[in-house]
């Protein structure tokens, strides 16, 4: 069980202290965190879990704010990572963002967020369709309902019908003028080219998103084509688990709102969209770079956003690299990165230059490893298909509407 | 120590330096503290927020106790939780004031609106002040019978927040029991999740001193409450699902059918959106199964894929601790991921602590399919931007050809390392080639050739100059210029600053001496003298050992320095593999992120889940009763801990009994950290063995061991009578499997089995019926021809002590191993040399 979190801002500073425990849990233990934090050269690198001198820390950094759990006994490290987690969540979503600023002020809402999803160091709800209807979100809407009606208190009068419906992460008594419900496909294509230019790896992870806006205690069933090509799925506890595990059929009734009903995974992909293919040639203390982009196997959508990052070895010295497409931008730590865009139908996109290497080194002997990024609408490329989604328990025929979309997750090429 | 961001913000104009402002809020508060004004309300919150503001950012504003609960006669909600906020982080410090805070509170608790109800009875038990109990009792009490489920849920933590505030009071208002009938009875699922975690953490800390509470907590782990929490796992919520796998996870199921019920019910929780409830599951999974081999490797197949889908999905953070887990999977049984290796192959922006288990992972899968890829795949990471990590590939390559898988494609990657000109990799491959030369001679042609390319001038690390050195002296044959590489690093012997290195380097010019005496002569001579001067002891002695074993005699000092050599077949592991086992016992637990026991990094005070010392500098002294006559086991633990902090190859050393304390030699940084801690600590004795034994576990399962810790406490005799044992010793499956879990290994021994007794050993059945003979019992055997196991157990006469054999068995090579454990350690070397002479006479007529 955790006895404290804490919440420090990217400067160190502790925005936010919250005791969950009898034994109090003192502020320097965040000095020691910072401490140690600085002494690691990057931050990302830093451990989720530490042990400090005195306690077990459990930090989550989300958008510049660490989120800080303290523990001196034993538990399960996922379900602190996973609760912390589970807390920047509900506070984004709440504050429409994380940062500095936004928490400051709205400080009073984080401890009564905080005070009713941890108890005595032991987690208890974190649904967010729960927590709405225990303390309403800081909007536009409800700050404008506050100023006509009078009633500025942020707390709901009465509990939330879920906490005793049979449904816990639904209210009985939603009601919408337009019934309607999209299901987003979001896919993210994870792929590793070698130096050879041959695909070692590459898989796609895919989320199933479903936003619902439907009156009362809707029954759903959502069936896809070509389930088989699936490897492995995990639901939101709506999903029912008998009719997936007999027919794959996903039954369930919705939260209200946005959430994501399952994700997937979908293994030993063959081909990707788009190439990259990458040169270097070193010559008495310069290196030669060329890298050409295009579409290998037309999705037959068009795919933007295309961007290539990449770190230069520490052993350069300088670079000029120019391309014939998008821009390319070379950051004083020697992240270049290079946004291409759309690709064009007429042309090829490519990038070159030379690179200076230190005094000394005739070849390159580190070689960048380049991340590419991309985005292709209205289609999932593990070639998931949704066959239907059938509605009962509602009085009128709701909109339905389905997207597809395929990204770039850790897509990268080695020169 | 005060938090820098707090002594950074004095000097700053912007934010308040303290006191003025406080003394400011005062007036206003005071001011509106009995208007009624409208819009009074509004003004009321913005003071508050600024009160609270600066309570966050750690000014001190308890002065203003008073003023704020003058003003928290309000109907507003948002006022009173942040009311309730202030109160319960001052009360503790202000004890007199918070009694003002008392009436206000109770009234809430009345209040009709049940969320109201709950936050102020929750705000009341977090006052947590010893003399506000009584006051705490009542409403308790009626929190417990509220018709709102809200209410209940804070109720019942709040029994738990008086027990920690006062365990008498608690126990005196008989709240247990009533939380015990909740448990059973409640129907909304949050408050049975509050009773379960609340009723775990109560009895756990009453068993040390009642009966009662032992037999309590002993029901939760019966099959009706089992059972009954499993049968509404699906009511759960995430987090408290989590809990009750935790619990089942400790409750030993009847047969085998149980356990497929059991699986069979959780086999969905697999495919939960939480993570931390698939790990549960997993962790729950494989514990039941641990004793039936073929289902615990189908356990194995079924928890890959989600937990690989696990890491592909969420934060960083949450990757890395299920890469922990799956770490642990991989190093057990590493063929069932086998064909999975290309989920471990490293992405470039991941963080490096996870590409180093990664980069463990595809060693340990790397078979005879795979090597190939795998190992093409490190060699690219070899030319990695991060440093650390091309070291690890290159040495993750030269483990894989240690493992003996097509080592002739990897010798050729090591040899091209060599010629990368790269420094770093170029140290790592010859520290490489070494060690594959030590195991494979027959690659010396081709490795000699390229290393002796390597100029001695371009190696800067100690570890790669002595292994280009030790190649030099060994094989000083084979290349031509060694003898006067070896002279030319002579000639700079002052300027070597690794004493690693000079050791080598004397030995390298003895070997070179006895295959060319004439090129090395000389420089024999010079390396002498040179050593003989040094200030370092180790160089010095060694030295002076040499010249007067080339005195005595030159074929006796051969024979000595250079005798012939055998392939080494097998190098050691860095972690034995009872530590892996007991990492392995605490899965789902910080243990397996750190690689270490909970013993090797935890304090005692904190074993369990739920005790908490005030400050760790005073600890407290639990066990001061104790007999002289001290088992090692913790002390030892605790002497290994430090052994390790220090150096992380240290081999670990299987726990042995008390003869092994007073051995070890402390050296003075570790004499300095043991004197640091508390004497109890090092005098502690049996009360904490058993506790060492479970830590991870809720100390809930720790029935038995308790039990234990009292028998040799008892009997304080410094030396244990002759050990007879009980000829009908009776113990069920169910207790053997869980004390096997419980209690530490005290004696790992490998003994030689004599030929008839192999000889005998046709099936398992002929050894049960010779070992019960010598009153040992079998409870489980397998196997068959030539490899054999066995679970013996064994009691001791007058007592109720027990011992636990896991024999293994295998006639190829006539070797038995042992593994004991007891529950009286003090005895284990007897009972060891009882149980080997009953085997040895095993197969004589």
């Amino acid at each position: 069980m955790l006895q404290c979190i804490f919440l420090l801002s990217d400067s160190g500073e502790v925005m936010l202290e919250k005791q969950l425990t009898g034994h109090r849990v003192d502020r320097s233990i965040c000095a020691w965190f910072w401490e140690h934090a600085l002494s690691q050269a990057d931050s990302s690198k830093l451990q989720p879990v530490i042990a400090s001198p005195t306690h077990y820390l459990f930090q989550v950094l989300r958008e510049g704010i660490t989120f800080l759990a303290c523990s001196q006994v034993e538990m399960p490290p996922l379900m602190a990572i996973e609760f912390l987690c589970r807390v920047a969540d509900v506070l984004s979503d709440y504050l429409g963002g994380l940062n500095e600023d936004v928490i400051k002020d709205n400080f009073v809402i984080v401890y009564e967020l905080l005070d009713e999803m941890i108890d005595n160091g032991f987690p208890l709800t974190t649904e967010p369709n729960i927590l709405r209807e225990m303390i309403a979100p800081p909007n536009i809407v409800s700050k404008v309902l506050s100023v006509v009606t009078g009633n500025s208190s942020n707390v709901s009068d009465t509990l939330p019908g879920a906490t005793a419906s049979c449904v816990p992460w639904r209210t009985t008594d939603t009601k919408y003028a337009n019934n309607e419900v999209y299901v987003d496909l979001v896919e993210e294509m994870d792929a590793i080219i070698n130096r050879d230019g041959i695909l070692v790896k590459c898989e796609i992870y895919g989320e199933v998103q479903v936003n619902s806006h439907l009156s009362g205690l809707p029954d759903l069933t959502l069936s896809f084509a070509n389930p088989s090509i699936l490897d492995d799925v995990r639901f939101h506890p709506c999903v029912r688990f008998r009719p997936w595990e007999s027919d794959q059929i996903l039954s369930f009734v919705p939260p209200d709102g946005q959430f994501k009903l399952m994700s997937y995974r979908v293994r030993k992909l063959k081909s990707t969209p788009i190439y990259v293919k990458p040169q270097l040639t070193s010559d008495a203390g310069t290196c030669r770079i060329s890298v050409l982009v295009g579409i290998r196997n037309d999705p037959g959508k068009i795919i933007d956003s295309v961007t290539l990052d990449f770190q230069l070895p520490p052993c350069v010295l300088s670079a000029d690299l120019s391309s014939n497409c998008g821009s390319v931008n070379i950051l004083s730590s020697k992240k270049c990165s290079w946004s291409i865009g759309r690709i064009p139908k007429d042309k090829t996109p490519s990038m070159s230059g030379t690179l200076v290497l230190e005094t000394g080194l005739e070849r390159l002997h580190v070689f960048p490893t380049f991340e590419v990024g991309f985005r292709i609408m209205g289609i999932a490329l593990s070639g998931v298909k949704i066959d239907k989604l059938d509605i009962k328990n509602l009085p009128n025929k709701p909109y339905k509407g389905f997207r597809a979309l395929t990204r770039a997750g850790e897509f990268e090429v080695r020169a | 120590m005060a938090p820098p961001a707090q002594s950074n913000r004095s000097p700053s104009p912007s934010q308040p330096s303290g006191k003025s402002e406080v003394s400011d809020l005062k007036l206003q508060l005071r001011q509106l503290a009995g208007s009624r004004a409208p819009g009074v309300d509004d003004s009321k919150r913005e003071l508050f927020k600024k009160v609270i503001s600066y309570m966050t950012i750690g000014i001190d504003v308890s002065s203003l106790f008073g003023e704020m609960v003058m003003c928290s006669v309000t109907p507003d909600i948002v006022l009173k939780k942040m009311c309730y906020l202030y109160v319960g982080n001052y009360a503790k410090v202000n004890p007199d004031l918070a009694l003002l805070t008392i009436n206000f509170l109770q009234r809430d608790c009345k209040d009709e609106d049940p969320m109201i109800r709950g936050l102020a009875l929750r705000s009341l038990c977090s006052l947590r002040v010893a003399n506000l109990v009584e006051y705490l009792v009542g409403q308790l009490g009626s929190g417990l019978k509220d018709s709102n489920s809200y209410v209940r849920t804070v109720a019942v933590m709040g029994v738990l927040k008086l027990y920690h505030i006062s365990a008498l009071t608690c126990v005196d208002a008989d709240f247990p029991a009533v939380l015990k009938h909740l448990l059973l009875n409640d129907p909304d699922t949050q408050v049975v999740a509050n009773c379960l975690s609340a009723l775990q953490e109560i009895w756990s800390s009453e068993a040390t001193t009642s009966e009662e509470a032992l037999r309590d907590r002993e029901t939760l782990l019966s099959k009706p409450v089992v059972y009954y929490l499993l049968n509404r796992i699906k009511e759960f919520s995430e987090w408290a699902q989590c809990l009750v796998l935790e619990l089942v996870a400790k409750y030993v199921p009847s047969d085998s059918n149980e356990i497929f019920d059991i699986m069979n019910l959780l086999e969905d929780r697999l495919h939960h959106a939480n993570g931390a409830v698939v790990l549960a599951t997993t962790k729950l999974f494989l514990h039941l199964t641990l004793s039936m081999t073929d289902v615990h490797q189908q356990v194995y197949e079924r928890i890959k894929a989600p937990l690989l889908t696990l890491v592909s999905s969420g934060s960083p953070e949450q990757s890395y601790a299920v890469l922990s887990h799956l770490h642990l999977l991989v190093m057990r049984a590493p063929y069932i991921f086998a064909s999975d290796y290309k989920h471990f192959y490293c992405q470039y922006n991941e963080p490096s602590y996870v590409k180093k288990l990664k980069l463990e992972m595809l060693t340990a899968v790397a078979n005879e399919s795979n090597t190939y890829e795998i190992v093409t795949e490190l060699c690219e990471y070899a030319a990695n931007v991060d440093i650390p990590i091309a070291r690890e590939s290159i040495r993750a390559v030269g483990k894989i050809a240690l493992e003996q898988y097509d080592v002739n494609a990897i010798v050729d990657r090591l040899l091209q390392f060599l010629e990368m000109e790269k420094d770093y990799v170029t140290s790592e491959a010859l520290v490489l080639v070494k060690d594959l030369l030590r195991k494979y001679p027959q690659w010396s042609h081709d490795c000699i050739a390229v290393v002796g390319n390597i100029s001695s001038k371009n190696i800067q690390e100690p570890k790669a100059k002595a292994a280009l050195i030790w190649m030099l002296g060994e094989y000083s044959q084979d290349m031509q210029d060694a003898p006067y590489i070896l002279e030319s690093l002579i000639e700079n012997w002052d300027d070597e600053h690794s004493a690693e290195v000079r050791l080598h380097l004397l030995t390298a010019v003895m070997k070179c001496f006895f295959k060319r005496p004439p090129e090395t002569q000389k420089t024999l001579g010079a390396a002498l003298a040179a050593g003989v001067a040094d200030f370092h002891q180790d160089v010095h002695d060694r030295a002076l050992f040499y010249y007067r074993l080339l005195q005595y005699n030159v074929t006796v000092a051969e024979r000595v320095v250079n005798p012939p050599k055998q392939a080494v077949s097998v190098f050691a592991d860095t972690q034995s593999s009872e530590v892996k086992d007991r990492i392995f016992d605490e899965f789902n637990t910080l243990s397996v992120v750190y690689q270490k026991p909970s013993y090797m990094f935890t304090d005692k005070e904190h074993r369990g889940p739920f005790e908490f010392s005030d400050e760790l500098g005073n600890l407290s002294i639990g066990t001061e009763s104790t007999d002289t006559g001290v088992p090692g086991h913790r002390v030892e633990a605790n002497d290994k801990d430090l052994l390790l902090s220090t150096s992380e190859e240290e081999e670990t050393r299987v726990p042995s009994n008390n003869g092994a304390y007073n051995a070890p030699s402390y050296d003075s940084s570790l004499v300095s950290i043991v004197a640091s801690q508390p004497q109890s600590d090092l005098l502690s004795t049996n009360t904490v063995v058993p506790s060492s034994a479970s830590q991870s576990s809720f100390a809930i399962d720790n029935l038995l061991g308790l039990g234990v810790s009292v028998t040799p406490a008892l009997a304080p005799a410094p030396s244990p009578p002759p050990l007879n044992l009980n000829p009908k010793a009776a113990l069920d499956p169910s207790t053997f499997q869980q004390k096997w879990r419980q209690l530490p290994i005290s004696l790992s021994q490998e003994y030689s089995m004599s030929p008839s007794g192999v000889g005998a050993l046709t099936t398992p059945q002929a050894l049960l019926l010779h070992m019960q003979s010598h009153s040992v019992h079998c409870i489980a055997s397998g196997g068959q021809s030539p490899n054999f196991k066995f679970f013996f157990f064994a009691q001791k006469a007058e007592e109720p002590s027990i011992f636990l054999v896991e024999c293994v068995i295998s006639t190829a090579n006539s070797k038995a191993q042992i593994k004991i454990k007891a529950d009286d350690q003090s005895v284990s070397q007897e009972f060891s040399s009882l149980f080997q002479s009953a085997l040895s006479k095993f197969g004589l007529p």
